[in-house]
């Protein structure tokens, strides 16, 4: 018997451990903090070890982003936490300052739009101004390089859903960063 | 202007579309400015959140702790028992960097070294390299002073490691922690680099003459031990073989 407990930890620590990093930096993104963060993917690996039987096949990074996203929203719920200000479809964003940027019309410049000459505080703390979902998804799809299917399962949105979210968060991440590019040429930066 | 096509570009970019439509409207974007240019802010935007956005590495406090706490989970009844005997080891080909990278090394090493294969000292030290890892004990001194570190050790060995501080050389101490390696109480000094844990292991070898740095791989883990004063010193890390050797180095040198 312990023979057996031995080996099946052994072999989810096999699949599961690779991908810490990846479970950790998608919920100290949601969580925006460090130890909220690590109490959400521990209780996601010690709930996903206690499911392991039931990962069959598969893609076990997509799995267990999976089960640290839920995590996170249990967590957040819990803890009545500002973090879980998921937008859902509404497209009105709770946090301040974002409404009038997502629909604002800024005129589309891809010339302004060098996104590579960004450093990397700035990015990082425009990311953080966005909604929840939009930063998730800005995350799945262009870290962690999951497919629009793979990103439904682990949110649990349609692929419909999907590809129109990602859309806006793209939109509102760009007008976050034309505005800061404009605020940078105002301040003679 | 936006041009019609402009729809599909997020598709083309994420890798969405079929063959044939990707291939059409490859096609399109190099002949239409709107579109390439549109498709390059895309990929920029990509880029800047490959490269730029900040990644958060797990901390290996966290890995120890879920190590620690999965082994007093209680083990359901086996669903399809032994029917994933053969582990996907291709799997690990893309194993995540840093310390979860390193952990699964160990995993592997304990999957592969039951019963363990090929004797002698370098077994030991990766053995208990491996345990500093998994289990919930890594140091037991965790601080970045090695002015604490040393005393410490020195206070319950009959060997008094040298404890460099090597933070600046990009080797930060981690702490100490007291081991047992092949018969012999042992000092474990613990660096990192990057996310790579480095156990210095050394313990009193008196009487026995000076030997230079030498280098091995064991197992997928680097090793380096020289001897000096009548100390043996074994370095494992999963760290690259010349970065240990630096480490190495410094610590012997300097």
């Amino acid at each position: 018997m312990p023979v057996h407990q031995d080996d099946r930890r052994r072999r989810f620590e096999l699949l599961a451990l690779p991908h810490l990093d990846a479970a950790y930096n998608l919920a100290r993104w949601l969580a925006g903090n460090t130890a909220d963060a690590e109490d959400v993917v521990q209780e996601a690996y010690l709930r996903a070890y206690r499911y392991f039987d039931a990962f069959h096949d598969g893609n076990i990074r997509v799995w267990l982003l999976t089960i640290v996203r839920n995590c996170f929203v249990t967590w957040a719920k819990e803890n009545r936490s500002s973090r879980l200000s998921f937008v859902a479809e509404t497209p009105v964003a709770e946090a301040a300052g974002v409404e009038e940027i997502l629909w604002g019309t800024a005129p589309r410049d891809p010339e302004a739009l060098l996104l590579d000459r960004i450093d990397s505080e700035t990015l990082s703390a425009l990311m953080q101004r966005l909604p929840a979902d939009y930063r998730e998804i800005l995350l799945l799809r262009e870290v962690e390089d999951l497919s629009y299917k793979e990103i439904a399962t682990v949110t649990g949105a349609a692929i419909g859903t999907v590809m129109s979210r990602l859309s806006r968060a793209r939109d509102a991440l760009r007008k976050l960063w034309m505005q800061q590019a404009a605020k940078e040429t105002a301040d003679g930066v | 202007m936006a041009c019609d096509h402009a729809g599909l570009l997020p598709l083309l970019a994420d890798g969405e579309l079929g063959a044939a439509r990707r291939w059409l409207l490859s096609r399109h974007v190099a002949r239409c400015a709107a579109c390439a240019a549109a498709m390059e802010e895309l990929q920029s935007m990509r880029t800047a959140l490959r490269t730029r956005l900040v990644q958060h590495r797990a901390p290996p406090e966290l890995a120890a702790r879920i190590g620690a706490a999965l082994a007093h989970e209680p083990v359901p009844e086996p669903v399809r028992p032994a029917r994933q005997s053969s582990v996907r080891f291709a799997s690990l080909g893309f194993a995540g960097s840093g310390l979860a990278g390193a952990l699964a090394g160990v995993a592997l090493t304990l999957l592969v070294l039951r019963p363990p294969a090929g004797g002698g000292m370098e077994s030991a030290v990766i053995g208990s390299h491996v345990r500093s890892l998994m289990a919930q004990h890594l140091t037991d001194v965790a601080t970045s002073d090695q002015h604490t570190v040393k005393p410490w050790l020195s206070a319950r060995l009959d060997v008094s490691p040298p404890v460099r501080e090597l933070a600046d050389q990009g080797f930060p101490l981690v702490g100490g922690r007291l081991d047992y390696i092949d018969g012999h109480p042992a000092a474990a000094v613990v660096y990192r680099h990057a996310q790579h844990v480095i156990n210095l292991f050394a313990w009193a070898s008196p009487g026995q003459p000076d030997a230079p740095i030498r280098t091995e791989t064991r197992q997928g883990f680097n090793l380096v031990t020289w001897r000096t004063d009548g100390i043996t010193f074994w370095a494992v890390s999963d760290l690259e073989a010349d970065q240990l050797g630096r480490f190495a180095r410094l610590v012997h040198g300097g």
